[in-house]
């Protein structure tokens, strides 16, 4: 049986979620202070790789682009990701685009070491951001 | 195998924090901490601590009991089912609270872990790989 929606179209709908929740979140952050605590940095003091993307989504959903990149670039990625895939899916659903193919096992390698090499990278952003590099 | 998806479960999830949420905000509201117009801060009344009982007897009842037993409330009123992969067979009490334990896990590394039903080919989370189970749809 051929997948519904492909990982990449799902990680756009999960953006969708986020950009949502972001455009939400305010309301609900500052009159009671709620917030979406790092465990790593919490128990360490050293940031993890995803430190800064509530606010980096918040600052996106709010058109602050350039706030965005400095709290975490990854929260633009997924945008981006949204913007291509979700238009995607709604073509599929009108029946212009044929079900997403799955990659051969070499290309999803690949992507897992970009996820990594990313992962690295954001995680190298967010120590130089607090100040350890 | 029709294994739930990601906003399914993120659904169930939410359905099952629901009470244990508003039990704790109740208790905040009707006798949490205060600062008096004087400036004076109070600590929480006894009641603030009998909700936030009540919100834990919730979690436990819910998640490690009737979860235990195949579904919590949320995953029953989505027509979800959870059970141990290999025997097709409820996890129990101790299972479903070893899987809420590992959700720690799923936490730690900066919440990837709950991530995991977006890419997996199971649909499972880091918990579910720890206590072998998988969540399925109808």
């Amino acid at each position: 049986m051929r997948r519904q929606y492909s990982i990449p179209e799902r990680l756009g709908g999960f953006g969708v979620a986020v950009a949502s929740a972001a455009a939400l979140w305010p309301a609900v952050s500052t009159g009671t202070g709620l917030g979406l605590p790092c465990p790593l940095r919490w128990a360490t003091g050293i940031p993890c790789p995803g430190c800064g993307l509530t606010t980096a989504a918040v600052d996106l959903t709010h058109g602050r682009i350039l706030a965005s990149l400095g709290d975490n670039p990854a929260a633009l990625g997924l945008a981006i990701l949204t913007a291509v895939t979700v238009p995607m899916v709604v073509l599929r659903h009108l029946g212009l685009v044929a079900l997403p193919a799955p990659w051969p096992a070499r290309t999803r390698r690949r992507v897992e070491v970009a996820a990594l090499v990313a992962a690295t990278a954001s995680w190298c952003f967010q120590l130089h951001r607090f100040g350890f590099i | 195998m029709n294994y739930a998806n990601w906003i399914q479960r993120v659904g169930a999830y939410l359905i099952d924090a629901a009470p244990a949420v508003i039990l704790s905000l109740l208790g905040n509201v009707i006798a949490g901490p205060s600062v008096a117009s004087d400036g004076m801060a109070s600590g929480p009344g006894p009641l603030y601590f009998v909700f936030l009982l009540l919100a834990f007897a919730w979690l436990v009842y819910n998640r490690w009991i009737l979860g235990g037993q195949g579904a919590s409330l949320g995953k029953k009123a989505l027509g979800l089912r959870l059970f141990k992969e290999q025997t097709g067979q409820p996890l129990g009490f101790g299972g479903a609270f070893l899987r809420d334990l590992g959700h720690i896990v799923d936490s730690v590394i900066c919440y990837v872990g709950w991530l995991f039903p977006l890419w997996d080919q199971k649909r499972q989370t880091i918990a579910d790989k720890i206590v072998g189970s998988v969540v399925t749809k109808g």
